[in-house]
């Protein structure tokens, strides 16, 4: 009984709710006429697509910079790395690997300065964050009429230049990665085996990049900084390096979200891209400053779960769609849940 | 303690660095009022018209940064609380300012109950206020959409159809409000110059001053200066910490409801399910033009927020379209603007106080070095 | 049992809660929004014919007033319960007459028909008065979803 109680404290009400949730709708979905195999493989897509951008919280939230509300500048970075690689007229899967090539150096040039500018307010990271991101969007909007852009199928038709709201990446790199060594079982249930590959090689990176001296060195600046500083680790340099991190991996994973997804979504698109995120890692168990690659896994498969059944199984029993507003309760209540624990506040 | 001596250079880069936002905002209008090509007149009206519309919306926010609570972006709620009564007195056809004040009375004990839920949240989250009260705003906002969308119909009766969705239940995108709209303006309206002034509201606005100025000098709002100064200090005093700040939360959540419905008769349409969540965004964005920080600001701070943040927000399409040619460039910058005032201003503050801590310790310094020169 | 202790402040606070109720239940009654369409036709009731007016001046209250021919029909948003109708016109002998009744509207009665030719002649207030119900028909139901969404698309306020 106690043991019970332990797990559930150190798991949370929140969490244990959701997964029995979850579990639920799986449970009344066959009964409602909504296929299983086909739900299944739509989660398992969703989770393929969205897996990395949430593998971008973990950087930061290792190294104690909160949250990583600031996603949108890395998505950005990939938003800025897709379009230039199709202006430069690459096609098909050259056009995925030379769209992380070319995102890369922005990644890494606005995470420097993110970074730069999170190391001066240490304490106030995850506000100014939010900020900091929709920010970026909205002066990217601006940046997206006046760039130079001029290939055909990106600008608007009529005038020739400023780029369009949505841009297809048909004949590009759409499913670049599901399409890889895809498999089928059944008539509807379809595994997308490059993306989650895909996902697995990222994580593996980040795993095994936490367990190097640099890594561990990170995981000390966040738990204890005083004891870092002490050891001789250089606190801001190990946070700049944590949100290079986080904004490279926020970059590769729009285009992994966009390879599947079929769109490149400019101006307002990657406006409210953190949320999900955010609150993605946080149902998969992770706290404001403890996070791992699990918490990610389970937490990414159990938000893209909810999302992609809520909608079809409420659907078949109150012939209502009520999955939006489920989803903005659920996520930024486990938001704020993770927000107010008290055991992490006082670190 | 002894003053910190500076060189002339440094004092007047402290000035500018003060008031860096609203000098920025200057030069912004400064410069964008030529190239939008309005008359004087016409910005003039505009600006009149705002200040009635947004200021007491500003207002509400001054309390919880007197308490130290930072910008509260759960103004959010009190907005959503006043935009049910005005759900409410729409259906039920109430008008002018009866319906007004019925609307008011409505929404005070709802944003009563939400504040004091987003007082106690913010309780458990010491430190980081800012970022809660911005996700209870999105919370909350799911669970309004829940009552809105799907509760008013069937579990709360709304009968009109002009209200309610063809389904049969929700409320729909835009409600019109014919039946309050500008009945505040227009109530002792008079014409000065060609421009029209909304007394009535000003008047109202002008109170609520009043009330903020006397309210800081009563017994809660001192306590709220002590918690806002040093919590625990304020403890050792012997205020209770947890109830002021819950209180200047409920306090801010019932005006900013009551701001929500002044500035919700002036526009007479209410967008259900988006005019709340902006508006919390543009009030900060303004209060803080007008050279508020997020420890610090006053009612002068609010006037001159509106009037700076108002025209740039007008201008800035025409003179995007009159500079580049493109009017939706001026409308991503007004947004990119009103973004980065707020990135801006957060920025400063974080800066400002890692730099008090600096300066407390060079004071020290020096006066140690005073000290032993005397020895000497 | 317990006691209840009912101090001084709880007192003043239960008061406070329904002096503001109260105010409510006023605001109600005297906001509530009703709509006159006044009607110059000609109407026959009991046996008896009321002829409409070749033209006619109506006012409500202290809204500006509304000019009718005959089998014309306007309308005026009033609010409260007691209005006072003004009708000036001329009869068939060029003289001017005005006729100036008050009278009081139910609260739940949103829209009501006035007859105007049967309130100069001098008729019931019930024949002259008649509550009105917008016919189903006319309020086709427009197709707007909304689109329910946490984002904003902050380009106006």
């Amino acid at each position: 009984m106690i043991k019970i109680r332990q797990f559930i404290h150190s798991f949370g009400w929140p969490r244990i709710i959701i997964g029995l949730f979850l579990l639920s709708l799986f449970i009344i979905a066959p009964f409602v006429g909504v296929k299983i195999s086909t739900s299944l493989s739509d989660t398992l897509i969703r989770f393929g697509m969205n897996g990395v951008m949430v593998l971008a919280m973990v950087p930061m939230i290792h190294s104690g910079c909160g949250l990583n509300f600031g996603l949108p500048l890395g998505i950005i970075a990939g938003l800025l790395g897709g379009t230039l690689s199709i202006q430069f007229g690459f096609t098909g899967g050259t056009s995925f690997l030379m769209a992380i090539i070319l995102a890369t150096p922005f990644g890494i040039l606005f995470g420097w300065g993110y970074g730069k500018l999170l190391n001066r307010v240490k304490g106030g990271e995850m506000m100014i964050a939010t900020y900091v991101g929709f920010s970026s969007v909205a002066f990217m909007c601006m940046m997206w009429l006046l760039l130079p852009y001029n290939h055909p199928t990106m600008v608007w038709g009529y005038t020739g230049s400023g780029l369009r709201t949505t841009i297809s990446t048909e004949g590009f790199y759409l499913h670049a990665l599901n399409n890889f060594l895809q498999f089928r079982i059944g008539e509807k249930f379809l595994f997308p085996t490059g993306m989650i590959l895909f996902f697995a090689l990222m994580a593996f990176l980040v795993w095994a990049f936490l367990h190097t001296k640099t890594g561990t060195a990170m995981t000390a600046v966040g738990s204890n900084p005083v004891f870092a500083r002490a050891s001789g680790i250089n606190i801001d340099r190990t946070r700049t390096m944590s949100v290079i991190m986080s904004t490279w991996l926020g970059a590769i994973g729009i285009l992994v979200y966009q390879q599947s997804f079929g769109f490149i979504q400019l101006y307002m698109g990657p406006f409210y891209m953190a949320l999900p995120a955010v609150s993605a890692i946080l149902i998969g168990g992770a706290s404001v400053n403890k996070a791992s690659i699990a918490n990610v896994v389970i937490g990414t498969f159990l938000f893209q779960g909810i999302l992609t059944m809520t909608p079809s199984v409420m659907n078949s029993i109150i012939h209502t769609d009520m999955s939006e507003v489920i989803r903005i309760v659920v996520s930024n209540g486990m938001i704020l849940y993770a927000l107010t624990r008290k055991a992490e506040v006082s670190r | 303690m002894s003053k910190l001596r500076e060189t002339k250079g440094q004092k007047l880069f402290n000035v500018i660095e003060k008031n860096a936002v609203p000098i920025l905002f200057i030069i912004i209008c400064a410069i964008g009022i030529p190239f939008s090509g309005y008359s004087l007149n016409y910005l003039g009206q505009e600006i009149i018209t705002r200040i009635g519309r947004n200021s007491f919306l500003i207002i509400a926010l001054l309390i919880p940064i007197m308490a130290g609570m930072g910008l509260n972006f759960g103004m959010t709620l009190g907005a959503m609380a006043g935009q049910i009564g005005l759900i409410f007195i729409t259906d039920w056809k109430i008008g002018g300012i009866p319906g007004m004040i019925l609307a008011m009375i409505i929404s005070t004990p709802i944003s009563a109950i939400l504040g004091w839920m987003c007082g106690k949240i913010l309780n458990m989250a010491k430190g980081r206020e800012m970022v809660t009260s911005y996700i209870i705003g999105f919370f909350i906002n799911g669970v309004y959409q829940l009552i809105v969308l799907y509760g008013m119909g069937p579990v709360i009766p709304i009968k009109d159809p002009a209200l309610v969705l063809p389904r049969g239940y929700g409320i729909r995108n835009t409600v019109n409000l014919i039946g309050i709209r500008r009945s505040m303006d227009n109530v002792l309206a008079i014409r000065i110059f060609g421009l029209s002034i909304p007394v009535l509201t000003l008047v109202v606005i002008a109170m609520l001053c009043f009330f903020i100025i006397w309210f800081k000098k009563t017994k809660l709002g001192q306590d709220m200066r002590a918690v806002g100064q040093d919590m625990e200090v304020a403890r050792a005093a012997g205020i209770k910490v947890e109830h002021t700040r819950i209180v200047s939360i409920v306090i801010s959540t019932i005006l900013a409801g009551y701001g929500m419905i002044i500035y919700l008769q002036n526009m007479g349409t209410l967008n259900t399910y988006n005019s709340h969540m902006q508006i919390g965004m543009f009030s900060i964005a303004a209060l803080l033009v007008g050279g508020a920080t997020v420890n610090k600001a006053s009612i002068g701070n609010v006037f001159l927020g509106v009037t700076l943040f108002h025209v740039m927000f007008i201008v800035s399409p025409m003179a995007g379209k009159n500079l580049i040619g493109q009017a939706q460039l001026g409308e991503f910058f007004r947004v990119f603007v009103s973004y980065g005032v707020i990135t801006l201003a957060l920025v400063l503050y974080e800066i400002r106080k890692r730099r008090a801590r600096y300066k407390t310790g060079r004071l020290l310094a020096q006066d140690q070095a005073d000290m032993k020169e005397v020895d000497v | 049992m317990k006691k209840v202790h009912l101090s001084r402040r709880h007192l003043y606070q239960l008061i406070a809660v329904v002096v503001v109720l109260l105010i409510g239940v006023i605001m109600f009654v005297i906001g509530k929004q009703h709509i006159f369409l006044l009607d110059n036709k000609t109407l026959e009731s009991n046996g008896k014919t009321y002829p409409a007016f070749s033209i006619v001046e109506v006012q409500v209250n202290r809204i500006e007033s509304l000019e009718l021919g005959p089998r014309d029909r306007d309308r005026a948003d009033v609010r409260g319960q007691k209005h006072k109708i003004t009708v000036r016109y001329t009869d068939r002998s060029f003289e001017e007459h005005e006729v100036v009744v008050k009278f009081k509207v139910p609260l739940s009665q949103e829209m009501v028909l006035i007859s105007l030719p049967a309130l100069v002649g001098g008729a019931e207030e019930s024949v002259w008065l008649q509550p009105y119900e917008i016919p189903v028909l006319l309020t086709m139901p427009v197709d707007d979803e909304p689109i329910i969404t946490d984002e904003i698309m902050p380009m106006d306020i």
